[in-house]
């Protein structure tokens, strides 16, 4: 496993990088990143298909294992991942899913909150298999909250979503995290969806960060507003879109 | 594939409805818009039984009309006679009591041995240096082959006999539990580790039931295994059992007694492979909703 340096450096950081490099044989995925996320903020990550966005989720979640790389690298030792599937396992039913690995009945009653959260109230016997695609993934963000995590990494967690089901979620998203206030680090292809949702949008291209933007429109955040839009265009030049106007997809 | 004919099926019977709803009859419908089917088509009722009963029922005219040699096939009812004879005698009881407990003991043993070895050899690496090839070489030998150094070895004895049963069940158990352990989706491997389980949690939630279909299906296997085991041990050396009966009547040349304990075999096999689907459909619950 690539040197992960335990706990804190500051008290106000959730997340302390410097100078990250992570190789997979004679390619460098990450070349030099540096990064700080205070407490409760949240982070949108975007980048191109290749950029390295997975690497560097991967290696701040602790499970690049086998991977050569050097740097500093501080996580706090209880963070969530939710992941673009929602990795529910098919054979433990909803409930067990959410609580997996908690100890008892305080486990439990905790676990039967979050799934109310995040509006799954009743469907605690249910078979994953059951649910829809909207659904498993509720499950697998309660499966994350129950856990009162520090940071919340997200791997493009509504990539594989219908753009209606999507929108529900960034509500959701945006409420339970207003209520947790997990720092968050989100990454994401949709420019829109980290404009709608973060509060700082970093952009990695090439293993590097090229780009680190402080959102500042308040929430909730109207598409047609045209900072919105301004927005949208710097990023979109930034990640290689040359279209101005154009939407992301 | 079934799911997906039967889907298919729903789908055009539903069309084909409706279509006959809306067309005036005057106004044929142009056959080459008639897709043709690729699937077997629609289930026919009792479709599994037809062929059987065309078997007995072949069986039965053949001895009614003097087809059949009751020398080289009895009559149907002879063999229900013998089957009543049998019982009365308690023969067939006391048989069949002996041969179920050979084969009972030889598959529990056999179940747990397999699938300790298929757990340790998958989920450590030095357990799979250890155990994974000595068991394809095993494999690889019949089991029935193994018979004559057993009884040097255990004497013809119910030892030998119940061996002979455990080695050949270990075998599916093993291959399709390990085959199971090693084709859990590594993702959720990676889950475990961020959710931070201990080792005894990804056991217990995340190895045993993904293997767990796995284990079933080489359980079905195992169970047709420890049958044809035990035939073949009761036929070679044995003073009881079904086998020892069925090899008693032939000296005798009573097919009646030889047809008596094949059907027993029969219904022991059908019966004990419908126990382990029950089984398979009680624990497997979370599959049947993704077939539905």
């Amino acid at each position: 496993m690539a040197p992960h340096l335990g706990q804190l450096t500051s008290a106000t950081k959730t997340v302390h990088v410097r100078n990250l490099v992570r190789r997979f044989a004679t390619k460098t995925i990450l070349d030099g990143v540096d990064l700080d996320i205070e407490e409760g903020e949240f982070v949108a990550l975007l980048g191109k298909s290749g950029s390295g966005k997975s690497t560097f989720l991967k290696a701040l979640a602790g499970l690049d294992h086998d991977v050569e790389g050097t740097g500093t690298l501080d996580t706090p030792e209880n963070l969530s991942v939710v992941f673009q599937d929602a990795r529910l396992l098919p054979w433990r039913s909803v409930i067990q899913n959410v609580t997996l690995g908690l100890p008892g009945a305080a486990g439990q009653e905790a676990g039967g909150k979050a799934l109310a959260e995040v509006g799954l109230e009743g469907r605690e016997a249910a078979w994953p298999n059951q649910l829809s695609g909207g659904e498993q993934q509720r499950v697998a963000l309660a499966r994350s909250l129950v856990r009162q995590p520090a940071l919340l990494l997200a791997d493009e967690p509504f990539g594989a979503l219908d753009a209606l089901t999507r929108l529900k979620m960034h509500d959701l998203l945006r409420e339970l995290c207003a209520r947790h206030r997990p720092a968050v680090l989100l990454v994401t292809h949709d420019v829109d969806e980290a404009i709608s949702l973060a509060d700082r949008i970093l952009v990695l291209d090439a293993g590097q960060l090229i780009e680190d933007l402080r959102i500042d429109l308040p929430s909730p955040r109207d598409h047609g507003d045209p900072r919105f839009a301004k927005i949208r265009t710097q990023l979109l030049s930034r990640l290689g879109v040359e279209t101005p106007g154009r939407r992301a997809a | 594939m079934a799911t997906i004919w039967d889907a298919d099926e729903v789908k055009s019977s539903r069309q084909s409805g409706r279509e006959t709803v809306l067309t005036v009859p005057a106004v044929t419908r142009p056959t080459s818009r008639h897709r043709r089917r690729l699937g077997p088509g629609p289930a026919i009722p009792f479709g599994l039984q037809i062929g059987p009963a065309l078997l007995v029922l072949l069986w039965v005219a053949g001895s009614a009309f003097g087809w059949i040699d009751p020398r080289i096939l009895s009559a149907p009812w002879t063999v229900v006679e013998a089957f009543g004879r049998l019982i009365e005698q308690g023969r067939l009881q006391d048989n069949f009591v002996t041969s179920a407990t050979r084969a009972l003991l030889g598959l529990s043993i056999g179940l747990v041995i397999g699938t300790i070895l298929a757990v340790t050899a998958g989920l450590s690496r030095i357990g799979e240096a250890l155990i994974d090839g000595p068991v394809q070489i095993k494999r690889a030998i019949p089991t029935l082959a193994l018979i004559p150094l057993l009884i040097l070895w255990f004497g013809i004895g119910e030892g030998m006999k119940v061996t002979t049963i455990v080695l050949a069940v270990i075998i599916p158990i093993y291959i399709h539990t390990h085959n199971a352990l090693r084709g859990i989706d590594s993702r959720y491997v990676e889950l475990a580790e961020t959710l931070r389980m201990s080792q005894k949690d990804f056991i217990l939630q995340v190895v045993l039931p993904g293997a767990l279909p796995g284990f079933l299906l080489g359980l079905r296997f195992a169970v047709t295994l420890c049958w044809v085991s035990l035939v073949v041990v009761e036929q070679i050396n044995a003073t009881s059992g079904l086998g020892y009966m069925i090899e008693l009547a032939r000296n005798y040349g009573q097919t009646d007694v030889i047809l008596v304990g094949l059907v027993v075999y029969v219904l022991l096999g059908l019966v004990s492979d419908g126990l382990v689907r029950l089984l398979e459909r009680r624990v497997l619950s979370w599959r049947r909703t993704l077939a539905n």
